[in-house]
């Protein structure tokens, strides 16, 4: 909590002198287990941990107590009192979130003063709280809806604001995500909290005190956080809604199913609520590992994406040059004429970043069987020495959790604020909770957290290597190192320099290290199942593909546009299978509709190299069927039957294929990084690369629209117009959507 | 004796009230019924309504139907405001107590079921996903 | 008094003597309180004859019946005759569906869903979203007319008497599809049923 403003200036002072002389070595000896207090809630005896506040001992003991403005992750405010509880020989009722527990404390939860108390507390939040509930979307999952009902009392005694009318306080406009009904705030100040905490921007503050209190952004403007849709979770009335799901659903409506996010290669496990075969709304589901209990913007608001610019039905490429809709048989008859026609040699498969592995692996297959090796990913990753042969080379090693352990990370070329949010609020997390040092190699871009900018260029990351550079020092010093290298500069010519460099680095100081099993390098990916594509013995890059000219290319997923017309053989077949009209739906003869993240059972391995299922939650649209069921028809019609009819089967391949796939949720050890490194192959192509060390994405308005989902929604597109705006005058008033 | 007296008397207003022999006849023909009453009022599409408290709670207020409609009757010809006291929800017709009109308030219209202007369910909502349409060259 | 104890004491003696010899000798009992409550028989004497056989002759039973049919016809019916005169209804009546406006024109309806919670036979479809002037607004309200058990929970539950179930009962359809309401006809319910359904519900507000 040191690093929390106002104290940020001094620790600021602080990284930098220790950063110069002693590189942030600082010993945290862990101090000895303290003996456990003894704490009686309601005459039940728990053990807890001194310093432990009396809510959590009673959350110990089994006993909830009610609570509007604490929350776990947040540091404790103790405003809304609605926690109070009758604690013996005290002269008052105690607040429990903010009062830690004494040897021997005797707490009442169920008194008859801790009810009074809550009573009272129930009627002061409800004087001025509006009765409009049912246009309210926090209906149906709302704190003070719930607690009034367990708690409250049926009548009030502030009968004046009959005639007075209640507060109203006027909505502020934080931009296209987060509709505020301010009247309906309550003041827990959780939403600023977060703002400050966790997402690291300190936009949203309070003014004024008594009935005059009002949360706000003092001067009307965007609130500019790329997880500020946490807030609305936060939320314990409904002050911050949704303002794409606003007035659709209600919580009892919505089916929930868990899954996994696809919008970046964290994973970050989400819970998807359907209704009426229609996705409502994303929220983000407890994962301590990878997510806690955040997601980002993106994940939380693209999917709109999902409803808009599906491809439906099959297109063929009819003899004018028009795509024109097909059915199923007529696509499928084109591609076997032309397949049966074509040497192996001259087939190639091209995966996007959101291709599950089912699909990955049944395309593998199906161009195996073919005769033709030819199938890669679009995104690159360098193939000099060891190239992809061992999976730590690719994978981010020390996991997302392993941050947290860490007391230096060296961020080269990457801006994991935009690549990988949650990744971001790890980093913070730990930088505010120790005396992490972060050191960046790239951009200097907004982190929400202090770090020493050290440069751009290639040459310093030679440097530090060739320990003439006074990171050199530190990084050695350090006990638990990273450097987490950022997938985005690795697509330029000769990344595999930096890879090298990188990885010899890692090795020097995991080979230095006391620390046994500490891994050093990490790989942030920015596409969702770039590992696993890896994983299943995808070629990384096109340019090989690009080399052999195709004459026949599936396209699945692939919509970044790495392959042009002009890099195939003359009149090539282009086959798209994918689930949006985005790049290669444009390019492609024969377009094959397929299914969203939402409409599959599906594996995707995010960047730590965590398999993890993401479920169905609604049907395809229209024609649309799953990829691997796609592959699977197709492979019938092209003669070169897949042997599996079911998705266990299916899973079954995967894990043959990769023992990553045989244990979904947990994080398969790579290890051989002495192996990894002491080129099992000779080094070629090591020539230093040119370009700067800066991450593809920079500002804010480049995070939100990266992939055919997101470049489908419209609630993407309003986000990157209100940052323009913002950018222009951050103070205007922006326009009300 | 007096009985027979009524009922003559009674057959004399039914004939009075529906305007002659012929008229009764022809009411008959259409009703299947005889009556007589007094007139309470007549709403815009020419519904005439009646009643008469000699008879018992059921029966004691009617509707005749406009001639315009034939044997095309039907009780759901008859609108809102006459419908409330033809089924005794109130005591006073809308002569009395006129309810309340807005401009927003439709005509009255009746059952269309077999007919061409019968309602047919339509969505009233867009579709929910948005399909591609592949640009034209 | 003395006779009626004499009576008494006498029958009293009978039956302890009855008692007493029953199991030595069995005799019959002699019953006398029958009642006869079948078909008389019918005496076989020459003038009951002459009578039944004038009866069935000159049809007089069948005389007797077209009689009373014609005192009837002559008689106030019993009956109502529908559609020209209906029974009486409570305002409280459950029929018709409609959707209510304000006295501005507004509708009412805030798609709150409760009713679309509540309802026991899950009738009712709600889609919302809001509408351009930002108010909270339904663009789909489906009542499956066939479905509802007209339980009223709806109305109910309804926040602002948007959805009431109208005093009418004449919507029988030829198909069935035509009672698949969606909001646009449950809305012009409203509009043509508003005068009678205001003052239904004014009717009973000291209940409500």
């Amino acid at each position: 909590m040191l690093r929390l403003w106002p104290l940020r200036q001094i620790s600021r002072l602080q990284n930098a002198i220790s950063l110069t002389q002693q590189a942030c070595n600082k010993s945290s000896v862990p101090a000895p287990s303290p003996e456990l207090v003894e704490v009686f809630v309601d005459d039940k005896q728990v053990f807890v941990e001194p310093g432990t506040t009396v809510l959590q001992a009673c959350a110990a003991a089994g006993v909830e107590i009610p609570r509007f403005c604490y929350h776990d992750r947040l540091s404790i405010a103790g405003n809304c009192r609605m926690c109070l509880v009758e604690v013996e020989r005290s002269a008052k009722p105690v607040a429990s979130c903010a009062m830690p527990v004494m040897k021997g404390m005797k707490v009442k939860t169920d008194s008859p003063v801790t009810r009074k108390a809550r009573e009272g507390v129930m009627e002061f939040l409800l004087v001025n709280h509006p009765l409009d509930c049912p246009i309210c979307d926090q209906g149906g999952e709302c704190d003070l809806q719930d607690q009034s009902m367990a708690f409250g009392s049926d009548r009030s005694r502030f009968t004046d604001n009959a005639f007075t009318g209640k507060r109203a306080v006027e909505d502020k406009n934080i931009g296209p995500l987060i509709k505020t009904i301010m009247t309906r705030c309550i003041h827990c100040t959780r939403c600023i909290r977060f703002a400050s905490e966790i997402a690291g921007v300190e936009d949203l503050g309070t003014s004024g005190r008594g009935t005059e209190m009002q949360v706000g952004t003092y001067v009307e403007k965007m609130f500019k956080s790329e997880m500020s849709g946490n807030v609305i979770d936060l939320c314990p009335v409904g002050a911050l809604t949704s303002k794409p799901y606003a007035f659709t659903a209600r919580p009892w409506e919505n089916r929930r199913i868990e899954s996994v996010d696809v919008m970046d290669a964290v994973g970050s496990n989400i819970v998807v609520c359907m209704r009426s075969n229609e996705v409502m709304r994303i929220l983000p589901r407890l994962n301590e590992d990878i997510n806690e209990e955040w997601i980002s913007d993106k994940t939380r608001f693209a999917y709109d994406g999902l409803k808009r610019q599906r491809l439906t039905t099959p297109f063929v490429r009819s003899g004018t040059g028009e795509l024109v809709p097909a059915d199923w048989e007529s696509a499928f008859v084109k591609i076997a004429e032309r397949v049966n026609a074509t040497d192996g040699d001259l087939i190639a498969g091209v995966a996007g970043g959101q291709v599950d592995a089912e699909a990955l692996i049944a395309l593998k297959d199906m161009l195996n069987r073919l005769g033709s090796e030819s199938v890669c990913t679009e995104e690159k990753f360098p193939m000099t020495n060891s190239g992809i042969d061992f999976r730590s080379n690719y994978i981010m090693n020390t996991t997302i959790s392993g941050i947290e352990e860490s007391d230096l990370i060296l961020l080269v070329g990457t801006n994991p604020r935009l690549e990988a949010p949650l990744v971001n609020a790890r980093i913070r997390k730990t930088w505010i909770n120790s005396d992490l040092c972060v050191t960046v190699l790239g951009a200097p871009v907004d982190l929400s957290y202090d770090y020493q900018y050290l440069g751009d260029s290639f040459e310093l990351l030679t440097d530090i290597l060739n320990d003439k550079h006074p990171l050199a020092k530190g990084l050695k010093e350090a006990s638990k190192p990273m450097i987490i290298l950022g997938s985005a500069v690795l697509q330029g010519e000769n990344s595999g320099a930096i890879l090298d460099t990188v990885k010899s680095l890692s090795e020097k100081l995991r080979a230095g290290s006391e620390q046994e099993d500490w891994k050093v390098f990490n790989v942030l990916h920015t596409q969702a199942n770039q590992v696993g594509a890896l994983d299943l013995g995808y070629a990384p890059g096109v340019d090989a593909m690009k080399g052999s000219k195709p004459s026949v290319l599936f396209l699945l997923g692939a919509d970044a546009g790495t392959v042009k017309r002009e890099d195939l053989y003359e009149n090539a077949l282009v086959v798209y299978i994918g689930h949006h009209g985005d790049y290669g739906a444009q390019i492609a003869d024969v377009v094959l509709p397929a299914a969203a993240y939402t409409e599959k059972d599906a594996v995707y391995v995010n960047t730590e190299g965590r398999a993890q299922i993401g479920r169905q939650a609604v049907s395809p649209p229209g024609m649309a069927r799953q990829d691997w069921k796609i592959i699977r028809a197709l492979s019938e019609m092209l003669g070169v039957t897949l042997p599996y009819d079911k998705l266990s089967d299916v899973r079954a391949r995967l894990g043959e294929v990769s023992p990553t796939f045989n244990h979904a949720g947990q994080v398969e050890d790579a290890g051989f990084f002495n192996l990894s490194d002491s080129a099992t192959v000779p080094r070629k192509e090591s020539r230093p690369a040119v370009q700067p060390l800066s991450p593809a994405l920079l500002s804010l308005r480049d995070f939100y629209m990266t992939d055919p989902i997101s470049r489908a929604s419209l609630t993407m597109a309003k986000c990157v117009q209100a940052v323009d705006d913002a950018e222009k005058n951050p103070y205007s008033k922006p326009e009300q959507s | 004796m007096a009985k027979y007296i009524e009922k003559i008397s009674n057959a004399l207003k039914i004939v009075k009230h529906n305007g002659g022999i012929v008229g009764t006849y022809l009411g008959l023909y259409r009703r299947d019924d005889f009556k007589w009453g007094t007139f309470v009022g007549e709403d815009k599409y020419g519904n005439k309504y009646y009643k008469n408290d000699y008879f018992f709670m059921g029966k004691s207020r009617w509707v005749e139907y406009p001639l315009s409609v034939g044997h095309d009757y039907d009780a759901s010809q008859i609108p809102s405001e006459w419908h409330r006291w033809l089924q005794y929800i109130a005591d006073e017709p809308p002569t009395q107590l006129p309810l309340p009109h807005r401009p927003w308030m439709a005509d009255h219209t009746e059952n269309f079921s077999g007919t061409s202007r019968e309602y047919v369910p339509y969505s009233t909502t867009r579709p929910k996903v948005e399909a591609w349409v592949p640009p034209k060259k | 008094m003395a006779t009626l104890k004499v009576f008494c004491a006498r029958s009293n003696l009978q039956g302890l003597l009855r008692s007493a010899i029953r199991p030595v000798c069995a005799t019959q009992q002699h019953r006398n309180h029958f009642i006869q409550v079948g078909q008389k028989e019918k005496s076989l004497e020459w003038s009951p004859i002459m009578d039944r056989a004038a009866t069935s002759v000159f049809w007089n039973e069948l005389f007797r019946g077209l009689g009373i049919t014609f005192g009837m016809v002559l008689k106030e019916p019993a009956t109502i005759n529908y559609p020209f005169e209906k029974g009486p209804l409570s305002p409280r009546f459950r029929g018709e569906h409609a959707l209510r406006r304000y006295p501005s024109g507004e509708e009412r309806c805030i798609a709150c869903k409760l009713c679309e919670a509540i309802c026991p036979a899950q009738a009712i479809t709600i889609e919302a979203e809001p509408r351009a002037d930002g108010s909270r607004r339904t663009t789909r309200y489906d009542i499956d007319m066939t479905k509802c058990i007209y339980c009223g929970f709806c109305q109910e539950a309804c926040p602002v008497d948007a959805i009431v179930e109208g005093p009418n009962f004449e919507y029988s359809t030829e198909t069935r599809e035509e009672l698949l309401y969606n909001k646009e006809k449950l809305l012009s319910n409203g509009d043509k049923w508003e005068p009678e359904i205001a003052a239904n519900l004014q009717a009973d507000y000291l209940y409500r």
